[in-house]
């Protein structure tokens, strides 16, 4: 080896140095791309060089940069077919490096290359390849002819594979980078959907995060509650732009039956891609609408990708992405990525669905809680799906026992209850229908209304039980009532009748009993009326008392008075007095209270006797008794006395009568009055009733 | 004639013998009993509502005895609900007057039955009770 060549090869060590760490510094493709073809064709001592890589696909061979070639040599050479006839083809086809020292060799090589004029001399193509998978290829070419000793190829070769090593690496980087901004995108578009229940506003954001980054354009569509295609958003740098998509989409709404697209995406919930927007489809779509057809034109649509939105099977809207102005087109990966965000979106959109409708039922059931009514609701089969508290009162059974039972098992009487009830459709007028049933071993009254909708049916429960006691309480009062005047309305009508007849001579006597019948009758028939009266305007409420302060021995004298002058023969009355003291009460109901306390006194002792009114003080109250010798009133009677129309068995009484509303309005009176009427008595022996009032304070 | 109320009682005997109707009179349901046990009247006029029996035990008395049971019985009552006419027409009353009533015609009202229990037409009438309350 001479000393020139060992110059020359300390030289090429040198500079081989000089490139390797060039390549390491280079980061980015381009960078490694730069140093290979600046520094690596200087080490090479070479005019010009190109750098080739195989498609993803294996069939193409692209020239991804050059460096010394005219631009008119390589017009056309962007690109082409692995099978062409070319050195770099060769190599990478077969693996092995290409030295050529002449252009006479290769010219006889590659005849076609001959002809296109190239002026090189020497050209070393050498594979570029990463664990043994070639990749593409470098080619150096020389300005002059150059015998390649096995040194220069070692050179050559070790210089290719330093830039295959740092062209791999620098991919993987890029690779790794695109795939770290994907994964911040998509991360960052998560905690957007998650931030939120407002699924519109949070989709509107995923939108806007979109562009530019990831599409010019970001558009997503909902479907609406009756299947049609609402617009959610719609997304792009220039807040111009936005408004003019806007007013696109009024002019020109979307076919739902459109065969491509955001409607064809919605109905068939499957992704459509198009890595370059075939020109038939734009033309297809804008049809002879010139004004379309220059805002398409604008636009400058390049690639699209449209994905459903899918939760648990339904399809919920759509997500598309466009490239127009600025993004490249769409690959696989891209593709990846926007089924990824639409299914996290879908899932955020479901999840705030479900939590809405969740607090909604919710909601409704809290409110069913308080409603008075008993609700039941039952699915198809019959089983209990809600039973609110009401529900459970009425029934008495609690809603534990209640819920997913078949209903019959719940409340045998169930179909008793409803089977006369009509059930009408959502919406329609409920007629309740009142129905008497054994809940719990109670007799119940109880309104039953029902819903039937396409899920079940909703039964609505009213306990009407007191409001029917008290219609039932209602009638028979009428009932009693017209009972109660017709005995003494059949004497008077018929006294009158009688004494009018002229085909009849009547004694003497009998016309004046016939008199003193009408005259008694018609009065107890107005003191019937009276009383019937005083105890419906007790019930209302709408008696008033006039409390003052009175002398409650003055009012027993006056009674006693007025009741000796009709006194059977038999009786004796007393008045017996203790130390009164004044009192507060309503002196003209207090004396209706005692007259008709010793009217039943008089009345129960047939048999005569001594009737005893007694006045006292003790205790801050004044006690006026009124005390018989006659029939008494069996124990077991004695609370139901006052009750209205409640009389004693006339087969206990001897047939002595009355209105049956004495006793309730004398009890009700001394009530008003802040009173007390209690009544003791023995059978056989007489009966004693006791008014205590308040003293004067 | 028995009824608890003095004036009903007066009035039907003055107007049934002025018909010419002989009128026994009886102030509860236990003496009215007995009356028609001991009498074995043509006809029955029974109040229902009544001390010691009422009219209804009177009525299925009457009827549960042999000697008695072919007495007629029309019921004169201030009961006027149909559930109660319907009780009257069950124990075999062959008539049923309600309170108030013209005591004018009861006279010839119970004459009217007479003849037509005479006939034979008990049945009819007692079926009447229920069908044709006007009478």
């Amino acid at each position: 080896m001479s000393t020139t060549e060992s110059t020359d090869a300390a030289d090429r060590a040198r500079r081989l140095q000089r490139v390797a760490e060039l390549l390491a510094e280079a980061v980015t493709p381009q960078e490694v791309l730069d140093a290979i073809l600046t520094e690596g064709v200087k080490a090479a001592e070479a005019r010009a060089g190109a750098i080739g890589v195989l498609s993803a696909d294996g069939r193409t061979v692209e020239l991804l940069a050059q460096r010394g070639y005219d631009a008119s040599v390589m017009v056309g050479w962007e690109s082409f077919p692995l099978e062409t006839d070319v050195p770099m083809s060769d190599v990478i086809r077969t693996g092995k490096p290409l030295f050529i020292a002449s252009a006479k060799e290769r010219n006889e090589l590659y005849p076609a290359l001959a002809q296109r004029g190239q002026k090189s001399h020497a050209v070393v193509v050498v594979p570029l390849a990463v664990e043994g998978r070639v990749f593409g290829a470098m080619s150096l070419s020389f300005d002059r002819d150059v015998e390649f000793e096995p040194e220069r190829r070692d050179m050559k070769l070790t210089l290719a594979r330093q830039a295959a090593q740092a062209l791999a690496r620098s991919q993987l980087y890029a690779a790794e980078q695109t795939l770290r901004e994907r994964m911040t995108f998509l991360a960052e578009a998560s905690e957007l959907l998650a931030s939120s229940l407002d699924y519109n506003h949070t989709l509107r954001q995923v939108a806007q995060l979109s562009v530019p980054g990831l599409a010019d354009w970001c558009a997503i569509d909902m479907v609406g509650p009756d299947g049609e295609i609402e617009r959610l958003g719609v997304a792009h740098e220039d807040p111009d732009k936005v408004r003019w998509a806007y007013e696109l989409q009024d002019r020109y709404p979307p076919d739902p039956d459109a065969p491509t697209g955001v409607p064809q995406v919605l109905r068939t919930g499957e992704p459509e891609f198009f890595p370059e927007l075939p020109q038939e489809l734009l033309d297809e779509a804008i049809g002879d609408d010139e004004e379309l057809r220059r805002i398409i034109d604008e636009l400058g649509l390049k690639s699209t990708i449209c994905v459903p939105l899918v939760a648990r099977g339904r399809t919920l809207g759509a997500l598309t992405l466009i490239a127009a102005e600025t993004h490249p087109p769409y690959t696989e990966t891209d593709l990846a990525l926007a089924i990824e965000l639409a299914r996290r979106a879908a899932v955020a959109v479901d999840n705030a669905r479900l939590y809405r409708e969740a607090e909604r039922g919710a909601n409704a059931a809290r409110a069913l809680d308080y409603v008075a009514d008993g609700v039941v609701l039952l699915d198809r089969d019959s089983r209990v799906r809600h039973w609110n508290p009401a529900a459970a009162a009425i029934t008495g059974v609690d809603e534990e026992q209640a819920l997913d039972c078949p209903v019959a098992d719940v409340v045998p009487a169930w179909d008793a209850l409803t089977s006369h009830v009509p059930l009408v459709p959502p919406g329609g007028a409920a007629r309740p229908v009142t129905v008497p049933i054994v809940l719990a071993s109670r007799e119940r009254w109880v309104a039953v209304s029902g819903v039937e909708f396409a899920d079940g049916t909703v039964y609505a429960l009213q306990d009407v039980t007191e409001e029917h006691a008290l219609e039932k309480t209602r009638s028979d009062f009428v009932a009693t009532a017209s009972h109660e005047l017709r005995t003494p309305l059949a004497a008077v009508y018929g006294a009158v009748r009688t004494l009018r007849r002229d085909d009849v001579q009547l004694s003497d006597d009998d016309r004046t009993q016939f008199l003193e019948m009408i005259e008694s009758e018609a009065t107890r028939l107005a003191r019937i009326v009276d009383q019937i009266l005083l105890a419906g305007q007790l019930d209302a409420e709408a008696v008033d008392l006039e409390l003052t302060e009175c002398d409650p021995q003055r009012v027993a004298a006056g009674v006693i008075e007025s009741a000796a002058l009709h006194l059977p023969q038999s009786i004796s009355l007393d008045l017996d007095v203790d130390g009164a003291q004044p009192i507060r009460c309503d002196e003209h109901k207090l004396r209706q209270v005692l007259v008709n306390l010793v009217d039943n006194a008089v009345k129960y002792s047939p048999e005569g006797g001594r009737v005893e009114l007694r006045v006292r003080s003790s205790n801050g109250s004044c006690l006026i008794e009124v005390a018989d010798e006659g029939l008494g009133i069996p124990p077991e009677e004695r609370d139901r006395i006052f009750e209205k129309f409640y009389r004693l068995d006339p087969q206990q009484t001897q047939g002595v009568g009355g209105s049956g509303l004495g006793l309730y309005i004398c009890r009700e009176l001394v009530e008003r009055m802040e009173g007390r009427l209690r009544v003791e008595s023995e059978l056989g022996k007489g009966s004693r009733f006791t008014v205590e009032l308040p003293l004067r304070r | 004639m028995v009824d608890d109320e003095r004036s009903i009682r007066l009035l039907c005997r003055v107007n049934l013998v002025a018909s010419g109707i002989e009128v026994l009179e009886a102030s509860d349901g236990r003496e009215g009993l007995e009356l028609a046990r001991r009498e074995r009247p043509d006809l029955v006029l029974l109040d229902v509502m009544m001390p010691e029996l009422d009219g209804w035990t009177v009525a299925r008395e009457l009827a549960a005895d042999e000697q008695t049971r072919d007495i007629p019985i029309v019921f004169l009552t201030a009961r006027a609900d149909p559930a109660d006419r319907r009780l009257g027409e069950q124990l075999g009353g062959v008539g049923y007057v309600v309170k108030p009533f013209d005591p004018v015609t009861i006279g010839e009202f119970v004459e009217g039955v007479l003849v037509r229990v005479e006939r034979g037409e008990r049945e009819q009438l007692r079926r009447g009770i229920t069908s044709d309350p006007d009478r």
